[in-house]
């Protein structure tokens, strides 16, 4: 569909905030104290606490990435870590207090939920703040509910899987998730259960200087299937915000696990998330994953093989603009024989933007008849912007077989005047190939995503330099 | 076209290779370890780079390449291929950087790599870096089996499971000999693979 909005000063949309209210908020920076203090106010066992302790002498010790996007700006002392924005988590959207009520129907969640979802659940600053499942899905057993409550009500379950896909030693940034998350999903699939409408968990930042730590833990039993979706706003400030999320995702046998993410943070956020899948036999992960904002992001959804047959796909897409760098890409670990993956990463630089693909395929002695195909596609839409491609490959068995291309292009030239000649003036025509090029990506999303995510990207693309 | 070869023995770990006349250049090497720079300066520049690996026992193979286009209109194209048994490793890494000023370039870059043992280990890592907006840049990586029916084809026709694999082996190679070959007319003096001494050809046409 041609876009006939033609305002070349488009805004980000999101980027409005609200008066900061909370009813706590820890001291700037962060200590051993902050930390037992975030575990003391949630009343956690002490299990969990001394985890907390542990991951912060890691986080403490730990240096930060040598490679990827510049992250030396990043002052961990300028940080709250934590903010409580209300008393207690509610149920209906009335409930809430006006502001964060406001900020989700600006969002437009609650208009969302009524329409297509299964379950929502709405994280603002460390809390989530309202949550709702349909009541069949509780009945079969289905829980969807945040971290903390996880913890509090199902904590046998909790401590089983907690930090066994992600360890807290994994990255500096997964140490420091694991010191002070909050918040987060928590999402167990019973056997054989099939939860047919998406969940969704949309993640608002709106404090200045603030660091957002949701943790996010989904085990889907044999034979189950559920789908996830995130999305992640946040106000524009001058100064810089951290999402630092670590999401841990166990498919059993036969399961299949799909995770969404739209992710839409304002240009000030630091988005350095880990994302990783244990996947056992048969079982199948799909990781779709779409990074339009945020200053910086450095995430690469992983897939670990470990079941005979197990297969992981990750599907991406990355928009940079002005001042935007996005490092994204996906890894897949295969550690067992007859295992596929596949990767399609398309990505579009604008107004200076840079994008860059890092991936890494391993495939372990004994992991036979591997197979793997990954793609990556470019465009590069003005000479001011920049594209990279950094894939690794680490082969170390015999029966396998590995495929990797990349292509990196601008708009076809043929292709515009083409558009021109029907009567397409250049900024539509623009739009319209962007979205076909990243169309093989959005079919794969639900259909309200899809179509915002194209509008998004025409208004990113318009008045960018032909 | 010059049918000399000009054979540089490489000493140290790093060359360098600075293009800075127009014209069409080869170069090709076999079992070579270390780095390989290449400057493209000027524009209407068409080079090809060939590369060959054979691994025997445990050889170790640590090669990186660099196309460094920063004139533009100009072209460059690297065909790496590699067969390993027993032991060997390959580690890989080719970069493919178009600076701001470099337009209208195209830079290609395949790497193809047998693994004839389970015990070998391929390391590849085909880079790209791209700060132009008007170029054509693709990498393509494969590793892997021979080709299964293929395999399956040459054994109907009578030969056994060692004669297929040394004929399809052969036929991999030679994809990128018979190039060299096309661009000159004697062929380059072959590497000792087993003890993995190295030849820098360049060939300027």
């Amino acid at each position: 569909m041609v876009m006939k909005n033609t305002d070349l000063n488009f805004e980000y949309k999101y980027g409005f905030s609200m008066p900061e209210k909370h009813v706590f908020k820890s001291r700037k920076g962060i200590d051993e104290d902050v930390v037992r203090q975030i575990s003391s106010l949630k009343k956690e066992p002490s299990w969990m606490t001394a985890f907390r302790l542990k991951a912060y002498k890691v986080f403490r010790n730990k240096q930060m990435p040598v490679w990827g996007a510049d992250l030396s700006k990043i002052d961990f002392n300028d940080i709250y870590y934590y903010i409580k924005p209300t008393e207690k988590q509610v149920n209906s959207w009335e409930d809430l207090p006006k502001e964060i009520k406001d900020t989700y129907d600006k969002i437009g969640v609650p208009e969302a939920e009524k329409k297509f979802l299964a379950g929502v659940s709405a994280q603002y600053e460390s809390e989530v703040v309202y949550e709702s499942i349909q009541k069949e899905l509780t009945r079969q057993g289905v829980i969807f509910c945040d971290m903390d409550t996880g913890l509090r009500k199902y904590p046998e379950i909790v401590k089983k899987y907690f930090g066994t896909v992600i360890s807290l030693y994994d990255n500096k940034f997964a140490s420091l998730n694991s010191s002070v998350w909050s918040g987060g999903s928590f999402v167990y699939v019973p056997n054989g259960v099939k939860v047919t409408l998406p969940l969704q968990a949309y993640f608002r930042i709106n404090a200045q200087n603030f660091g957002q730590f949701e943790r996010t833990l989904i085990i889907a039993e044999e034979d189950s299937f559920v789908h996830y979706v995130e999305g992640c706003t946040a106000p524009i400030y001058t100064t810089s915000s951290l999402h630092a999320a670590v999401v841990e995702i166990i498919v059993k046998k036969n399961a299949r696990v799909r995770y969404t993410t739209v992710q839409n943070w304002s240009k000030n956020v630091y988005n350095l998330v880990t994302k990783r899948s244990k996947v056992y036999e048969n079982g199948v992960m799909e990781w779709v994953d779409c990074n339009i904002g945020s200053g910086v992001t450095m995430k690469y959804p992983s897939c670990y093989l470990v079941g005979d047959g197990a297969r992981g796909e990750v599907l991406s897409i990355a928009y940079a603009g002005d001042s935007q760098h996005q490092d994204a890409g996906a890894k897949m670990i295969h550690l067992a024989p007859n295992t596929t993956s596949r990767i399609i990463s398309k990505s579009i630089s604008s107004k200076g933007g840079r994008t860059s693909y890092r991936g890494l395929v391993q495939v372990s002695p004994g992991a036979k008849n591997a197979k793997v195909y990954v793609t990556c596609d470019a465009l590069i839409i003005d000479e001011k912007s920049r594209s990279d491609t950094y894939p690794d490959m680490r082969i170390k068995e015999k029966e396998v077989d590995i495929q990797h291309e990349a292509t990196v292009e601008k708009l076809g030239e043929e292709k515009l005047f083409y558009l021109a000649s029907r009567g397409i003036n250049k900024t539509e025509a623009e739009g319209l190939l962007v979205n076909g090029f990243i169309d093989p990506v959005t079919k794969e999303i639900p259909l309200e995503y899809s179509i915002e995510l194209n509008r998004l990207i025409n208004l990113e693309m318009e008045g960018s330099v032909g | 076209m010059s049918n000399k070869f000009q054979i540089i023995k490489l000493e140290t770990k790093e060359k360098r290779l600075i293009y800075d006349k127009p014209g069409n250049y080869s170069v090709y090497f076999e079992n070579l370890s270390g780095d390989l720079i290449f400057d493209i300066i000027t524009p209407g520049v068409q080079l090809n780079i060939y590369g060959l690996y054979i691994g025997k026992k445990n050889c170790e193979f640590k090669i990186n390449t660099f196309q460094n286009h920063k004139a533009p209109l100009s072209m460059s194209n690297l065909l790496i291929k590699g067969v390993f048994y027993d032991e060997s490793k390959l580690y890989y890494r080719g970069l493919i950087r178009i600076e701001k000023n470099a337009q209208k370039s195209h830079a290609y870059q395949k790497n193809q790599n047998l693994m004839m043992s389970k015990d070998c280990f391929i390391d590849s890592k085909p880079y790209l870096e791209i700060l132009a907006n008007d170029v054509f840049c693709t990498h393509g990586s494969t590793t892997g089996r021979l080709d299964q029916e293929q395999m399956f084809y040459t054994k109907t026709r009578g030969l056994n499971e060692k004669q297929a694999e040394e004929l399809l082996v052969e036929g991999f190679i030679n994809e990128v000999r018979n190039l060299v070959i096309l661009g000159s007319k004697t062929t380059p003096e072959s590497a000792n693979n087993d003890s993995g001494r190295v030849h820098f050809v360049h060939l300027p046409e």
